[in-house]
């Protein structure tokens, strides 16, 4: 038990910090129920799946910038091809591209050595420039089934369906993964590169690997991105340093080998509810960016400081 | 005791009506998702001062950033959460938002759309008249040449809906002065190097004309024909504070300005108060005509200096209000404070 809560730390501190939040929304804003929790839910939505990808490969070590980009090309593809393939082909079809896009710039990254963080840059225009070759101005359409299942609870009431998207989503992929050998070879090859490789770890293709699970994420962000809108957006919004900033906060350590996905998806929903805070209570727009960075950064060093000093103890 | 008692309720409940009589007490919410561009910031500023202007107003949240159609839809629900009264919005996409405005139009929330429409039922729309601003520059040009002459048209971005709706306008004119011929028609994708480049082309062709209409991209122009050395046609363009400049200061240049104001935000709020005071308009579409000013005459060249103010941004639209619709002063939209801030 307690190894469980020593282990979780980080993240059962994120809960503790979005339960006082909630709390706070409460306060400033009574009328703050359950369908506050269900729009903040959807909100969150292509920002887990972002934030999700992006943890994938900080924890192997590197770091992906076209996530973004790449949920443009899922969403513009979703929506050209969903009017006449049909929902559940296009989905199929959608994530096998996602998946793709992210193979190829883990394959860019271990096959030319060139710094990752310089081939998801490129790749951050290639795939820009992708997105918009395939729908110029935004457009399209998504069949009717799948706009309403991102939209109110599943069930009994009080249970967004949102937000059991991105549990079971999530779960699915990731607690198999992180199980297997192959997650293991990811933890080893963030932890350290040399160290793993003489383990006989194959660092090439758990890299690939990484990044081909941050492109399936991609993907269920760029499908919840049409789901939520009805339309395909060729022009990416602002969901890479969103990202970075989810799993900074979330506990996984910039570097590789440290972390989970469950503290940086509370972490989504920390920055989310941070925004709708600052909107009940009518704080000026230009000041709310300062606030949402003044939080992040208080939270990581608070959080860095309590477990230094374990570590220490 | 009883008689006490009644005084008593009768004095509160003669209070409570004459507080409400006096003022309401609305929160009206904004959204909108380009920050930083003149145009959009004249918008906002336009909205604060007009939500102060307006007596009724408490508190105004706005939610400006830049973002997509997704984060738009976050910013109204977090809005509708908020408990508004009244949402005006300038839409991402027409089609994109339709699940919040109708949870909003539901809750008995007024959702304005501002500059662009939006496709929900039960959404007031207002939006400067892009056909009008078309047809009027058009007609003042194919004036100046007397109805008569070759013409450069310079258009703004194909398929979007303000450049179709100025086409339209545009035509209308074209057909009223059949002696009007257009030499050159090109889409300069409001993009300023990109207009002024295509303009030193078509200088550059010698193929001669005698006046230009633009849909905006405007002060490069005449920085094109002033570089190359061409003689200056007859320009006209929108009231951006380059061009209204130098239809004062350029020798030579003959030139009218069209408004396109973004305190059509301004308006947008005082549309949304009319309607939650029970003054709704028959139509749910309403449209601002633009006006014209030129600098061929002594009236239009006055009405030009006064509308100039060296306190305005230049990155502005120079027309800071909408008349018939806004209330406040200049100094409370270069104040650009709203209520309860």
């Amino acid at each position: 038990m307690t190894a469980l809560v020593s282990r979780n730390a980080w993240s059962l501190g994120l809960i503790g910090l979005l339960l006082v939040l909630v709390a706070m929304t409460k306060i400033i804003q009574p009328d703050f129920g359950l369908s506050g929790l269900e729009s903040l839910s959807r909100a969150a939505l292509p920002f887990a799946f972002a934030t999700a990808g992006m943890a994938v490969v900080v924890i192997v070590g590197g770091i992906d910038l076209s996530v973004a980009s790449m949920m443009a090309v899922c969403s513009v593809t979703a929506a050209v091809l969903m009017p006449s393939l049909g929902g559940v082909a296009g989905v199929l079809l959608v994530l096998a591209i996602g998946a793709a896009m992210g193979a190829i710039n883990g394959a860019l990254i271990v096959l030319t050595r060139v710094p990752d963080i310089v081939v998801t840059l490129a790749m951050l225009f290639v795939w820009e420039g992708t997105a918009l070759l395939i729908l110029e101005t935004p457009g399209g359409g998504v069949p009717g089934w799948l706009r309403q299942g991102i939209g109110g609870y599943f069930v009994i009431p009080g249970l967004p369906k949102a937000l059991l998207l991105i549990a079971v989503i999530v779960a699915v992929i990731w607690i198999p993964l992180r199980r297997s050998k192959s997650g293991l070879a990811i933890y080893a090859t963030g932890s350290h590169e040399n160290a793993a490789f003489r383990s006989g770890v194959v660092v090439g293709r758990t890299r690939v690997l990484a990044y081909g699970i941050c492109g399936l994420f991609c993907a269920f962000g760029g499908l919840s991105l049409v789901s939520l809108t009805g339309i395909g957006e060729p022009v990416p919004g602002p969901y890479l340093l969103a990202s970075v900033a989810a799993v900074v906060l979330g506990g996984v350590v910039l570097g590789g080998g440290r972390g989970g996905l469950l503290g940086p998806i509370i972490a989504v929903f920390v920055l989310r509810i941070i925004r709708t805070i600052l909107t009940l209570a009518g704080v000026d727009p230009n000041v709310t960016t300062i606030v949402e960075g003044t939080v992040m950064v208080a939270v990581v060093m608070l959080a860095t400081v309590v477990t230094y000093r374990r570590v220490r103890v | 005791m009883r008689n006490l008692k009644m005084t008593l309720t009768a004095l509160a409940m003669g209070g409570a009506m004459a507080s409400s009589a006096v003022a309401e007490n609305y929160t009206i919410g904004v959204s909108n998702t380009v920050q930083g561009n003149g145009w959009r910031e004249q918008m906002i500023c336009a909205m604060r001062a007009q939500a102060l202007a307006e007596g009724d107003v408490s508190n105004l949240i706005v939610s400006h950033r830049n973002t997509d159609s997704a984060g738009q839809l976050e910013d109204l629900n977090n809005l509708i959460a908020a408990g508004v009264d009244a949402i005006v919005l300038n839409p991402s996409n027409p089609d994109a938002l339709n699940s919040a405005i109708d949870k909003a139009i539901s809750q008995g929330i007024v959702v304005v759309a501002v500059d662009a429409g939006v496709s929900a039922e039960g959404a007031y729309i207002l939006s400067n008249n892009q056909e009008e601003y078309a047809y009027l520059g058009a007609k003042w040009l194919f004036e100046q040449l007397g109805g008569s002459g070759d013409i450069v048209y310079m258009r703004g971005i194909a398929g979007v809906s303000a450049d179709t709706d100025r086409d339209n306008g545009f035509k209308r004119a074209l057909a009223e002065n059949p002696g009007i011929n257009v030499v050159h028609e090109v889409f300069t994708g409001w993009q300023q190097d990109q207009g002024k480049q295509q303009m030193f082309d078509f200088l550059a062709t010698g193929i001669p004309f005698d006046g230009v209409w633009t849909s905006g991209i405007d002060n490069v122009i005449v920085d094109a024909f002033v570089e190359s050395g061409a003689p200056l046609v007859p320009i006209v363009g929108a009231d951006n504070a380059g061009f209204v400049q130098y239809l004062t200061e350029v020798d030579g240049l003959n030139g009218a300005a069209v408004t396109n104001p973004g305190s059509v935000g301004g308006a947008g709020v005082a549309l949304a108060v009319d309607v939650l005071n029970g003054n709704a308009p028959a139509d749910k579409l309403v449209l601002v005509d633009p006006v014209l000013w030129e600098n061929a005459t002594d009236q239009g060249r006055a009405t030009i200096e006064a509308a100039q103010n060296p306190n305005l941004d230049p990155e502005w639209p120079v027309s800071v209000t909408v008349p018939g619709w806004t209330d406040y002063t200049m100094e409370q939209i270069i104040a650009c404070e709203g209520p309860g801030a």
